[in-house]
């Protein structure tokens, strides 16, 4: 196969679930729930492992779906210990992701004699063997089947936010409000919760839970400090995801390792630059106005 | 003193309701007119944000219900509004005022609408109402503590509704804000809407309001400013607490009130 198609097939899969989490990331972190996208991403292993021992396959339906119940049990879980139980938020999140995650980790290595997975491709991920597993060929051009998987998952997520931004916008904004004129806030707290378990599942065989995380909130916070309009903010955090993807594979090569750890380092360097540079809410603009 | 309306558009029956099995609210039970201005006027911790919450289903009551419009809420919510307090949201938010008084406007459109022109125009129509036009692409991280309650105020507007209900509007604006809240209050009961103001400051409260609820865990009185702001009823609501008698008195001095 042809080098030049290997660099942008890496690329283009990078750059998708970057910014299918990116878009999802954007609303989490205004939503003062960052770390439950992180919870999420690991406490989908429970339901792939045993969704995986069901059907033997890692891109099944039904690894799809066994995830994102998991994703949305955590959240439910979540819910419960913090307003039922009384557990403080970011306790009952430590607590549920964890405890999931482990079992997951068990799970795996309990049945690592049949199962072709592990912790390691968990975690990590191999974005570098996208190229190698085509999924079909349309006029002479062989297509890996992380690229079509990964679109439809860009597609899914940018019509669900295109569609329903408005009901996102208002419950991120005021859940109260939204409550008293009738608006159904649950709905839209499950609704983004799927879509974010959706996310994890389908990114983390091709780049690990590990990126997922970074994807879900380095792109967003960086977008964040950058303006203060919200569509601006979803379409600047999906540049930094692209251009982090694109950096970050070219920074593996030049240094001849881990492509998924170079785009996370690259997420931090441009974090970092908005962080110090940015015009309204950077360091120095801030040492500078006062 | 509770006094009891015919032809009520707000009826609260018996309600109950508790934050982790400790009591809030005894037993409140009353009914309001339509086109009035009403404060529900209380000391601290009297639970009259609680008040208003369990009346619009934000909390569930342990007993109890209530009726607007003699329907059940949820078969009414859009006609009515809820102006939280200022500080329930993250003003930090990457939104214009625009963009928030657009909020109120969600309902008329539905699950997957989109705002349209019509929408666009009563916002700002509803800027306007509360002197904020001038600033309807401002990002709301930039308006002063004032601008941001009129932004707020606004977005019920936008909404249309015949039913509102404010979580301290007062509390913490500059002058201008304060005319212009109380001018719409005026100007809304006027064309027939009902406006219930949560509200701690009892010195301005006889000024503000033509109906008042006086609130203390259990409902002391309901009515008309005239037959409940008196000696006994205040001093039922406020307990022992002999500042506010103190001032209490002062107000009392300075007002022709009602003896």
């Amino acid at each position: 196969m042809d080098f030049w198609f290997n660099d942008f097939w890496i690329i283009l899969c990078g750059s998708l679930v970057a910014m299918s989490c990116a878009i999802l990331g954007c609303f989490l972190i205004l939503r003062k729930m960052a770390m439950v996208g992180d919870a999420i991403s690991h406490s989908v292993l429970p339901g792939i492992v045993v969704a995986f021992f069901l059907s033997g396959s890692l891109s099944s339906w039904t690894v799809m779906l066994g995830a994102t119940s998991l994703g949305l049990l955590t959240t439910f879980i979540i819910e419960m210990l913090n307003k039922r139980g009384g557990v403080q938020a970011d306790a009952a999140i430590g607590l549920t992701f964890t405890f999931l995650f482990a079992v997951g980790v068990i799970l795996i290595a309990a049945n690592s004699g049949n199962l072709h997975i592990d912790q390691d491709c968990v975690l990590h991920g191999e974005i570098a063997y996208i190229p190698l597993d085509i999924g079909t060929t349309i006029a002479g051009i062989e297509i890996p089947r992380q690229a079509i998987i990964l679109s439809v998952l860009f597609f899914v997520i940018s019509t669900l936010v295109y569609l329903g931004y408005r009901g996102l916008f208002l419950t991120t904004f005021d859940p109260e409000y939204a409550d008293a004129i009738g608006v159904k806030t649950t709905t839209w707290h499950y609704l983004l919760m799927a879509a974010v378990s959706l996310a994890t599942v389908v990114s983390f065989e091709s780049v690990g839970a590990i990126l997922v995380v970074a994807f879900l909130i380095v792109p967003a916070a960086t977008a964040y400090l950058l303006t203060d309009h919200f569509p601006s903010m979803l379409l600047l955090s999906c540049v930094v995801g692209i251009l982090s993807s694109f950096t970050g594979y070219y920074l593996a090569v030049y240094l001849d390792g881990s492509i998924a750890g170079a785009i996370s380092t690259m997420m931090g360097v441009f974090f970092s630059l908005a962080f110090l540079f940015a015009p309204k809410h950077g360091y120095l603009a801030k040492r500078l106005s006062t | 003193m509770i006094k009891r309306v015919d032809n009520s558009i707000l009826e609260v029956h018996d309600l109950t309701v508790s934050y982790h099995n400790k009591p809030v609210l005894w037993n409140i039970d009353f009914d309001l007119p339509s086109g009035i201005v009403a404060g529900i006027i209380g000391p601290n911790g009297a639970g009259k944000s609680t008040l208003i919450k369990s009346i619009m289903g934000l909390i569930s009551p342990d007993q109890g219900y209530t009726k607007i419009f003699g329907q059940p809420l949820n078969e009414i919510r859009s006609r009515v509004s809820y102006v939280p307090q200022r500080e329930s949201v993250d003003w930090d938010f990457p939104a214009s005022a625009m963009d928030v008084v657009l909020m109120g406007r969600y309902s008329e459109r539905g699950f997957w609408g989109r705002y349209n022109d019509e929408d666009r125009k009563i916002a700002k129509q509803s800027l306007e109402q509360v002197d904020m036009l001038p600033f309807a692409n401002r990002q709301i991280s930039q308006l002063s503590g004032g601008q941001q309650q009129r932004v707020f105020l606004a977005r019920a507007l936008a909404q249309q509704a015949d039913i509102y209900f404010m979580d301290e509007p007062f509390a913490g604006v500059d002058a201008a804000t304060e005319a212009s809240i109380l001018n719409l209050l005026r100007e809304m009961s006027h064309s027939g809407k009902t406006m219930i103001v949560v509200h701690h400051d009892l010195q301005s409260a006889y000024d503000y309001f033509d109906w008042m609820i006086l609130l203390n865990r259990r409902l002391i009185a309901v009515g008309p400013k005239a037959d409940v702001f008196t000696d006994e009823l205040i001093q039922e609501t406020y307990g022992g607490n002999l500042s506010i008698l103190a001032t209490l008195g002062n107000i009392m001095q300075q007002k022709d009130y009602p003896k």
